[in-house]
């Protein structure tokens, strides 16, 4: 029983960040901008959040500071990729590639490895939900996370409303799907391609901030350790719906807290378990990927 | 005429990124006060311009271009293949490994059977995301960038346990036989390994550009639906594409291993690693074999020469990082279109 709540809480608390990413990416796939640097992005929200938290002492300093550093890299994405046309994967990878070097030469001046806040204490970020943290197992699962893990989770169905039931989510479906006829309806397509990338950017600061600051109060580099590739996993298995595209990031959850809560029994083999999330998600892609493959009526060999 | 132009437009999309790239490195370098001119001048210094130097240069160029190349081919036909980081991870490990606990024999026998063993594990590696791409359409690269950080771990996890050398005082495996490593020419690093990369390289560039499957890879990169149409099977043409990208990604692990680091550690490939330079070479050569040699001496001098900046200044070098991350951001961008009236402007000036 005990494992049980913890595996499931795990779940919870592993899945949040992947959430984050997956609904902030989907809006970039939707509008066929395929953003990869989620990875990237994330990485810098995690790592500014705690760095000018270290610095200044101030948290919703901290906040706003990776927030708008994180911004600041969805426009170089957007501005690249969208105004000046480039290739957006390897705009993605360019980014994803700067971040850490950015976070490892900043550490370099600092003189340390990693960075540790003292001053925050991880229990102030947990927050009890009254009622329901009384009521046994479920209590213990759903109440007790940072505000951010709630958020994601709130963000599922937030995101899935605005995409299918307002104008903005249509008009940038309309824009990913046929950028043409969206041009002749007057749309302007550019500015709705921003958006989408802006609001993956968003996100992801939330994510890396949720990763660094409020779970753990600290920052190694590379702590993100392909969170973003995992969401684009799922994002790709789900095809950018809201709601699948989130059950697959917390189906790797699962995998993570699974191996996470079973690699204790394992002995010497327990470095193995690390591996089996990335596997269950090649496996999974592969399987729905088939699925979809297998509709296709048309002859011949089709890229995506 | 007009092919002179495109090769001035592809020449200058490449230098352009370095130029923009190494300017916002210079502000940084500016911004913590030190003298951004006198770095870049330690960076290409020594690497280039002394004879041994230039030679160690070279020595780390040699498995930038066979990554470069196995990205290239890749690139060209417009499949992401991420995976040649795991691939040559991969490779160069097992290629350590059978280096170590081979009996003495003939050293070129040794050689030889430790790239075998590396471009078969390579190819293996490459053949599961090829595999799931041509039958079941499986976008590539997803599958690529999950298998790297699988193979990471697992690799981890054998030098860790499995394999680890329990004589030395880190985490490593056993150091390879002698007569599996490539000697050293002089005093520099410079070993044979380089002379093969070269005859790779030579072999690739009348693949890619003189060969029917040359011409089959550039089809399938502009329009594979039409290639289907013409009765290509792209299918088994991505296969054979992915296969060659993980023999080559595979050899350059190999090579590394054999002619530089003697054993697998945590840090084989550094940081950012082989397989990640190999994408930046692959960009800015403009997946062309001549272009591949050129960047990855260009690549190579800077990783050398990032060492003397550490020596001499208090910039870190992970200011070479930077620049690479945004040579490549900035190479995703064609600067000067196919369509750019700059040039024709120019010529009508000369003409009146």
């Amino acid at each position: 029983m005990e494992l049980l709540g913890n595996i499931l809480y795990d779940t919870v608390y592993h899945s949040a960040p992947i959430i984050l990413c997956v609904i902030g990416g989907i809006f970039a796939y939707k509008a066929n901008v395929l953003n990869i640097a989620l990875e990237g992005m994330m990485l810098n929200g995690a790592f500014v959040s705690v760095l000018v938290a270290y610095l200044t002492d101030s948290i919703t300093v901290a906040i706003i500071a990776a927030i708008l550093t994180t911004l600041l890299w969805g426009l170089v994405f957007s501005f690249l990729g969208i105004t000046c046309k480039g290739n957006v994967i390897v705009i993605g990878l360019g980014i994803n590639l700067i971040v850490p070097a950015i976070a490892d030469f900043i550490l370099k001046r600092m003189e340390i490895a990693n960075i540790n806040l003292q001053s925050v204490s991880v229990a102030d970020f947990k927050l009890n939900i009254p009622f329901i943290e009384n009521i046994p197992l479920i209590g213990k699962i759903l109440s007790g996370h940072p505000i951010i893990t709630y958020l994601a989770f709130i963000g599922i169905v937030f995101f899935a409303v605005l995409m299918y039931k307002t104008r903005f989510g249509i008009y940038v479906r309309v824009v990913g799907e046929n950028e043409d006829s969206a041009i002749s309806l007057g749309i302007k397509t550019e500015r709705y391609k921003y958006a989408a990338v802006l609001i993956g950017a968003f996100c992801c600061a939330l994510a890396g901030i949720n990763l660094s600051m409020e779970r753990m109060a600290m920052f190694t580099n590379n702590m993100t350790a392909g969170r973003g590739f995992i969401a684009i996993a799922a994002i790709y298995c789900g095809q950018g719906k809201p709601v699948a595209s989130a059950l697959y990031a917390i189906l790797f959850g699962v995998a993570r807290s699974l191996a996470i809560n079973l690699s204790v029994y394992a002995g010497p083999a327990s470095g193995l378990f690390d591996i089996i999330p990335y596997i269950i998600m090649v496996a999974v892609l592969a399987v729905v990927s088939y699925m979809k493959y297998k509709k296709v009526k048309v002859r011949g060999f089709k890229l995506d | 005429m007009k092919k002179n132009e495109k090769v001035i437009k592809t020449i200058l999309n490449s230098v352009l990124p370095i130029i923009f790239a190494f300017l916002i490195g210079g502000l940084i370098i500016l911004g913590i006060g030190e003298n951004p001119l006198a770095t870049y001048g330690l960076l290409i210094r020594k690497s280039l311009f002394t004879v041994k130097g230039f030679m160690n240069t070279l020595h780390y160029a040699a498995p930038l271009i066979l990554t470069g190349l196995a990205i290239a081919i890749t690139f060209k036909a417009n499949i992401y293949n991420m995976g040649v980081e795991g691939q040559m991870l991969l490779g160069g490990f097992f290629a350590g490994i059978v280096g170590a606990y081979l009996p003495d024999m003939n050293s070129v026998v040794q050689k030889v059977i430790c790239f075998g063993v590396a471009i078969v594990c390579g190819m293996i590696f490459a053949l599961i995301p090829a595999l799931l791409k041509a039958k079941c359409n499986v976008n590539e690269m997803v599958v690529t960038l999950m298998l790297n950080y699988a193979m990471i771990k697992a690799l981890e996890f054998l030098t860790t346990g499995v394999f680890r050398d329990k004589g030395a005082g880190y985490v490593a495996t056993p150091t390879i036989n002698d007569g599996a490593m490539f000697q050293r020419i002089g005093t520099s690093r410079l070993t044979l390994f380089f002379a093969i990369v070269v005859i790779i390289l030579l072999i690739m560039a009348v693949l890619m550009n003189k060969s029917k499957l040359g011409y089959e890879i550039k089809t399938i990169g502009k329009n594979a639906e039409f290639a289907e149409a013409t009765g290509m099977n792209v299918g088994k043409k991505i296969v054979l594409i992915m296969l060659i990208s993980g023999a080559l990604s595979g050899m350059a692990g190999a090579g590394w291993m054999m002619s530089d680091q003697f054993k697998f550690t945590l840090s084989f490939s550094g940081n950012p690693g082989l397989g990640w330079d190999g994408m930046l070479i692959a960009l800015l050569g403009g997946h062309s074999p001549i272009g591949i040699l050129v960047a990855a001496i260009f690549y190579a001098a800077l990783k050398t020469g990032s060492d003397s900046i550490n020596l001499y200044t208090t910039v870190p070098k992970e200011i070479v990082s930077i620049i690479q991350g945004m040579i490549i951001l900035f190479l995703a961008v064609k600067f000067i279109g196919d369509n750019t009236k700059w040039f024709a402007r120019f010529k009508k000036k000369e003409e009146a």
